[in-house]
C-alpha cells in the first residue's frame, strides 16, 4: 500500500455520529464551565475595580448588573460555579479511587446536574427574597 | 485545538438507496444506514440506505451486515471472524456507540434508521474497515508480557490466587478498539495519548505480582499526554463490549504514579 493512497483515507465520523452518555455530557460540561468561570472572574475584578474607582463608577457597574443581560450573566455565573463545584467533588473521588464503575458513574453524573440545578436556583431565590426584604426597608 | 468536523475529503455524501425486497411484509422492514468509502473511486464517503425484511437473518448486528453482502450488495467491506465476541475484529459504531457486531442484538437498538459507520476519528482503509495500526502500535509500546531480571524459576513463576484475582477485570480485553476509538481524547491527540485500551494493558501488567519492571513501567507512562490525557469521559468504559473498566484502571495507573512521589 503506497504511503499515498494512505494520506487520502478519509476520516471516519466521530462527533456526527456519537449518541452521548450523560458521562459526557458532564465532562464537557465541567470544561465549559471552568471556562466561563476563568471569564466570570473578569466579571469579578471588574466589581472591585468599580469599587475602587469610586461611588460614580460603582453605581454604574450595579446599573449594568442589574439589567436583564447583566442578571443573566450573573445566573449563568452561579450556574457555572454550582456546576464546577459539584461535578468538582466526583474528580476528587476518582482522585481516590472510587465511584469509577458504570452505573455509580452515571448516578453520581445526574446527582450532579440536579443539585446544581437546585443550589443555583436556591442562590436566586435567596437573593430575590433578601432583596425584597432590603427593598421593605428590613 | 481539536477539530470538530471531518475534513474535505471526509465528509460524508448521500448514496445509494437499496429498497426493501419484493413482498415484504412492512412490519418487519427496518433501514440501515451503512458508510461506505471505496478507496478506487476517487470519491468522498457516502451514506448507503437499505431497507431489509428482518425475518431474512439472526439476531445480531454481524448478521445484518452479512446479510447485506450476501444478498444485497456484495461491495460491503468489513472485518469479522468469530462471530461470538471473542476476537474484536468486527468492532464498529452502530447507533451511535462502538461496539462488536456479533454481540449487538439489533433488538436493542431504538433507533428508526439503525446507523452503521467504522471506529470513529480513525483513517478508513474501505467501508467499516478501519486503519488500526497506530492502534496495535501503542500496545506493542506497553510491553504486553512478563518482565523480570531475577533468574527464572525451575518450574513457572509462582502467583497467589489473591494476586492472580487482581488480573480479573484486565486480562480479558480482546483488543477491539472500541473504547479507543469512543475517547473524545484520543479523538484530539490519537498520536500522542496511549488510549484507553493501551493504558488497560499497562495497568495489567503493573498489578502483575510476577513483573518485576513496574518502575520502568511507570516511567514509560508518566507524561502530560500518554497518560495524562485522560479527564475521566469514561466513554471506554460505556463502550466496553466485554464490560471492562479502562477508566477505572488509567485512574488507578495516576494513583500508583502519585504514591510513588511518596
Amino acid at each position: 500500500m503506497s504511503a499515498e493512497r494512505s494520506d487520502q483515507r478519509p476520516l471516519s465520523p466521530f462527533t456526527t455520529i456519537w449518541r452521548w452518555h450523560v458521562t459526557m455530557v458532564t465532562s464537557i460540561l465541567h470544561r465549559a464551565s471552568g471556562v466561563a468561570l476563568y471569564g466570570g472572574v473578569f466579571a469579578m475584578v471588574a466589581w472591585l475595580a468599580a469599587a475602587a474607582e469610586g461611588p460614580a463608577m460603582y453605581a454604574r457597574y450595579v446599573h449594568i448588573m442589574i439589567s436583564w443581560p447583566g442578571r443573566a450573566l450573573l445566573f449563568g455565573f452561579t450556574l457555572a460555579l454550582s456546576f464546577h463545584l459539584l461535578n468538582g467533588v466526583r474528580y476528587l473521588l476518582w482522585g481516590r479511587g472510587i465511584g469509577y464503575d458504570k452505573a455509580a458513574a452515571d448516578r453520581s453524573a445526574w446527582l450532579v446536574i440536579v443539585l446544581s440545578s437546585i443550589l443555583t436556583l436556591a442562590i436566586w431565590a435567596s437573593a430575590y427574597w433578601n432583596l425584597g426584604l432590603l427593598a421593605m426597608g428590613g | 485545538m481539536a477539530q470538530l468536523t471531518l475534513p474535505k475529503n471526509s465528509t460524508v455524501q448521500k448514496g445509494k438507496h437499496w429498497p426493501a425486497p419484493v413482498g415484504a411484509d412492512p412490519k418487519n422492514v427496518r433501514q440501515f444506514r451503512v458508510y461506505r468509502y471505496d478507496p478506487d473511486s476517487g470519491e468522498n464517503p457516502r451514506w448507503d440506505t437499505y431497507d431489509l425484511d428482518t425475518t431474512q437473518f439472526g439476531p445480531m448486528m454481524l448478521h445484518v451486515i452479512i446479510y447485506i453482502k450476501d444478498h444485497v450488495d456484495a461491495t460491503l467491506t468489513f472485518r469479522r471472524s468469530c462471530r461470538e465476541g471473542v476476537c474484536g475484529s468486527c468492532a464498529m459504531n452502530i447507533d451511535g456507540r462502538n461496539t462488536i457486531a456479533c454481540t449487538k442484538p439489533l433488538a436493542d437498538i431504538k433507533a428508526k434508521v439503525v446507523s452503521i459507520s467504522p471506529l470513529p476519528h480513525q483513517k478508513v482503509v474501505k467501508d467499516l474497515v478501519p486503519d488500526l495500526n497506530d492502534f496495535y502500535a501503542q500496545h506493542a509500546a506497553m510491553q504486553p508480557y512478563l518482565k523480570t531480571t531475577t533468574a527464572a524459576p525451575d518450574k513457572e513463576w509462582k502467583q497467589s490466587i489473591k494476586d492472580r484475582e487482581k488480573l480479573d477485570g484486565l486480562y480479558e480485553c480482546i483488543l477491539c478498539a472500541s473504547c479507543s476509538t469512543a475517547c473524545p481524547s484520543y479523538w484530539w491527540n490519537g498520536d500522542k495519548y496511549l488510549g484507553p485500551a493501551a493504558l488497560l494493558q499497562a495497568y495489567r501488567w503493573l498489578v502483575d505480582s510476577r513483573d518485576e519492571a513496574t518502575g520502568d513501567r511507570l516511567d514509560a507512562l508518566e507524561d502530560p499526554f500518554r497518560l495524562y490525557r485522560c479527564h475521566t469521559i469514561m466513554n471506554c468504559t460505556q463502550v466496553c463490549p466485554k464490560g471492562l473498566n479502562p477508566a477505572k484502571a488509567i485512574g488507578a495507573i495516576k494513583q500508583m504514579l502519585v504514591e510513588r512521589e511518596g
